[in-house]
């Protein structure tokens, strides 16, 4: 608490050390080194990438296995403390039984010490915010699968925390309420908060975010403003097999266009290794290369990561 | 919002959410219905026996009731036929014939005579043996067959010659069955195995024959039971075709036998079950058909045996076991995990709505019973049962029942946090709890039971005629002060729920197929 008039110029960042999480033999996430400041920051990957797990991370879920967290100065496994200023929307597609989506909102915000009225007040502004009120007295497990996603965002926006952690949050929402969901989002960053969503789409999330982190295989990828990802996606070189009788009359070809660095001829003359810096041209001058009468049997990614990452997430949907 | 350490109250009210919510949870879970089932089980057995028992009474009185005087008057040794005259019509008789069959003793067992009427001609006499003994042995035995005239003390079959089946050895032919002499052992005997077992005597020529006397095995000095059991006699003048003249299942047997009859009588309070043998009375039985002290006291035996050890022990492992485990199989765990709340607060708050539930199944269900067993006896001896305590008990058998929730309620708690699969646990928990009473104090300390059995007002109902292990399984020694078993219930809890938080503090959400 001493340290908070010098940290008032700087604002509070969610902040990974090193962080690494196991799953018994399996790597959740490995070695994440993070510095997140307000806004709105997307994490992007492939389903299975480590997302939920960061998420869950930074909520104490889960604890890792090595490193630290800190979430707006907060340790994770403080959550009497985190939790007050924290809302997660998590991905599991359960609710209690007993649970209406009123009861279910103001239940949580019971335990924040509310008082009833306040509690109903609050859990019924939430529910308004997204479009809830007319389900609010039927039992959560009756719902659509897009209207429990919206209860679970309602509760957790409905304490008005600081620091909102989103497991694909855009995911099942119908367009209007879509679009105001990102408008809440984006007035909450405006006024200094974090918001930490999820995607596995780079494309729904790139026009809003202030930053995003690219994650594949537990690992992070790239990491800033939304403009330098991309940038250092498109410039890293990507690698392809490409197989082909005609091996050194198609090399010579591809040396022609300006995108291909390096081209390295396999010893039996039936393949090589192609490096472009531009994808979506090497594509189109294999095209063409194979209608002038280069039979071309196969093209395949060399470069997993990257590559498979891109594809998924730019090319993809 | 004020920042900083929330207080204690705040704490509270945290986990009294979390109880309120719970509680709904554990008292309508589907679950629960077999707990429920388990605490009222006893009361629904008491009140089926106190509805017996008050139809039987009426039964009773409908057909008479008695003197008490008169039904103390009887004594063994007398008539019924006195006992009758004296008490009146019984409101219940029932009787009974029993016979059975026991061979002839009196008399020379051994020897069998048979006269036929009138006599008839023959020279060939055979004794065919279907059965040669009562012990199943196959051999017979004939110690001598002698053949008598109509007027005749002349034996005819006297040195005649005689013939049959294979006999036993060379030394029991047929000759020695009609020697004149059984005296002289085994050897003076025909003995045979060799079916079909026949005896035949030539009398030289056809005489009139009209008696057969037939000496068997105990007439020449051995066992009774190697007597012939089932055999007859033909007679032939040219020793082909045979005529049967006398069929005969040997000594035979007489019927013995017995008349029971049981007779009951009916004061108002006691049955009086009179039981004569053969006409006098034998036995006497006068019960009370309610049994203040004998219920008072299967009630505390169903309390220690059934509820403490059994009902209460599997109510908390189904109860508390799946507070945690429930959740994490719905999903629904990581709401909580959410909430502004320190994980001791939840576990409170879960703990506390297991206890409330699982004391007021199990203390009401208690409580129930004891209401059953004394619902249907007199209301002036309830009345002085109250007086002299019963209050008291009533208490004490629901405190020690909400304190068994409380001490196992919090050992499952921990064991559902540590461990997935309840059976192997419990199994365990449950033989350590069994075995607690025969071993070291120090050991004991460690056990629920031990604090359990010192709260419980009366002492269970123990026979000296119970085996040894299984008395001091029943019954630990020493048992504590009631102050000190609640302080050490209530210490072995504090550790056991400290032990708990430490596993949920570590807790993690895993719902299985997550990344």
């Amino acid at each position: 608490m001493t340290g908070r008039s010098a940290d008032a110029h700087r604002p509070p960042a969610v902040v990974f050390e090193e962080v690494s999480k196991f799953y018994g033999e399996v790597l959740g996430v490995n070695r994440v080194t993070l510095n997140i400041p307000p806004g709105i920051t997307s994490l992007v990957g492939p389903n299975g990438s480590g997302k939920t797990t960061l998420m869950n991370l930074m909520t104490g879920l889960i604890h890792p296995d090595h490193g630290r967290i800190l979430m707006r100065g907060i340790s994770p496994r403080d959550p009497e403390t985190l939790m007050r200023i924290t809302g997660y929307a998590t991905q599991y597609d359960s609710a209690p039984r007993w649970a209406t989506g009123f009861t279910f909102i103001t239940t949580g915000l019971l335990l924040f010490g509310y008082g009833r009225a306040e509690a109903e007040e609050k859990a019924w502004k939430a529910l308004e915010r997204l479009g809830l009120t007319d389900a609010a007295n039927r039992k959560v497990a009756a719902y659509s699968k897009g209207m429990r996603q919206r209860v679970r965002l309602a509760q957790a926006i409905a304490h008005d925390p600081d620091l909102l952690v989103l497991d694909e949050p855009l995911n099942g929402l119908d367009p209007l309420v879509r679009a105001e969901t990102i408008d809440l989002f984006r007035a909450w960053a405006a006024a200094g908060k974090h918001v930490i969503i999820s995607s596995h789409v780079l494309q729904e999330v790139d026009i809003i975010s202030d930053q995003v982190v690219l994650i594949a295989n537990g690992m992070i990828m790239a990491e800033g403003k939304i403009r330098d990802v991309r940038d250092e996606i498109e410039e890293h070189p990507s690698q392809y097999f490409v197989h082909c009788r005609d091996a050194s009359g198609v090399a010579a070809l591809l040396f022609g266009e300006d995108h291909v660095t390096e081209i390295r001829l396999n010893d039996d003359r039936m393949g090589m290794l192609v490096m472009t810096r531009d994808r979506e041209r090497f594509a189109r001058a294999l095209g063409r290369i194979a209608l002038d009468g280069h039979p071309i049997d196969g093209v395949v990614p060399a470069d997993e990561n990257v590559d498979a990452l891109y594809e998924y997430l730019i090319g993809g949907e | 919002m004020a920042a900083g350490v929330p207080s204690l109250t705040v704490r509270a009210r945290q986990a009294w959410t979390i109880a309120t919510v719970e509680l709904r949870r554990v008292f309508f879970a589907r679950r629960a219905l077999w707990v429920y089932g388990l605490a009222l089980l006893p009361a629904v057995i008491f009140f089926g026996h106190g509805v017996a028992v008050k139809y039987r009474g009426d039964q009773l009185a409908r057909r008479g009731v008695i003197q008490p005087a008169l039904m103390d008057s009887v004594r063994e040794g007398e008539a019924v036929a006195d006992v009758k005259q004296r008490l009146g019509k019984p409101a219940e008789e029932r009787w009974s014939v029993r016979s059975k069959r026991v061979r002839q003793h009196e008399g020379d067992t051994g020897i069998t005579t048979h006269v036929i009427e009138p006599a008839v001609e023959a020279r060939f006499v055979r004794l065919n043996v279907s059965r040669p003994s009562y012990s199943g042995e196959p051999f017979a035995r004939i110690y001598e067959f002698e053949v008598y005239g109509p007027e005749g003390s002349k034996n005819l079959a006297l040195g005649r010659p005689a013939t049959g089946s294979e006999p036993c050895g060379t030394e029991q032919g047929p000759e020695r069955a009609v020697n004149g002499s059984v005296a002289g052992g085994e050897a003076d005997s025909w003995c045979s195995g060799d079916r079909p077992l026949f005896l035949q005597v030539d009398l030289g020529a056809a005489l009139p024959v009209k008696r057969f006397v037939v000496k068997h095995a105990s007439a020449g000095g051995e066992d009774e039971e190697s007597d012939t059991r089932e055999f007859n006699i033909q007679v032939s003048t040219e020793g082909k075709a045979f005529t049967t003249v006398e069929s005969s299942t040997g000594a035979g047997f007489v019927e013995e036998r017995t008349e029971y009859r049981q007779i009951t009588y009916f004061d108002g309070r006691r049955e009086a079950r009179l039981l004569f043998v053969d006409g006098t009375l034998e036995s006497r039985h006068i019960d009370r058909l309610l049994n203040f002290e004998e219920d008072r006291l299967i009630f505390a035996g169903i309390f220690q045996f059934f509820y403490l050890r059994l009902a209460i022990f599997f109510g908390c492992l189904g109860v508390f076991m799946y507070l945690f485990r429930g959740e994490m199989t719905n999903r629904t765990l990581h709401y909580w995990f959410l909430a502004p709340a320190r994980r001791e607060v939840l576990l409170a708050g879960k703990y506390a709505a297991g206890l409330i539930a699982a004391a007021v199944i199990f203390g009401g269900g208690a409580l129930f019973t004891f209401a059953a067993m004394l619902w249907p006896h007199d209301a002036v001896e309830i009345q002085a049962y109250w007086n002299a305590g019963g209050l008291g008990h009533a208490f004490w058998y629901a405190t020690a029942a909400a304190l068994g929730c409380v001490g196992y309620g919090s050992v499952f708690l921990a064991l559902g946090l540590y461990i997935r699969n309840p059976i192997v646990p419990a199994a365990v928990l449950l033989a350590w709890e069994g075995v607690n009473g025969i071993l070291p104090h120090a050991l004991q300390k460690l056990s629920i039971l031990y604090y359990l059995q010192s709260l419980c007002p009366v002492p269970p109902p123990m026979d000296d005629e119970a085996p040894t292990l299984i008395r001091l399984l029943a019954a630990p020694a020493a048992p504590a002060s009631r102050p000190a078993a609640i302080l050490g219930l209530v210490v072995l809890t504090a550790f056991v729920l400290w032990i708990a938080a430490r596993a949920v503090r570590r807790m993690q959400i895993s719902y299985g197929s997550d990344a």
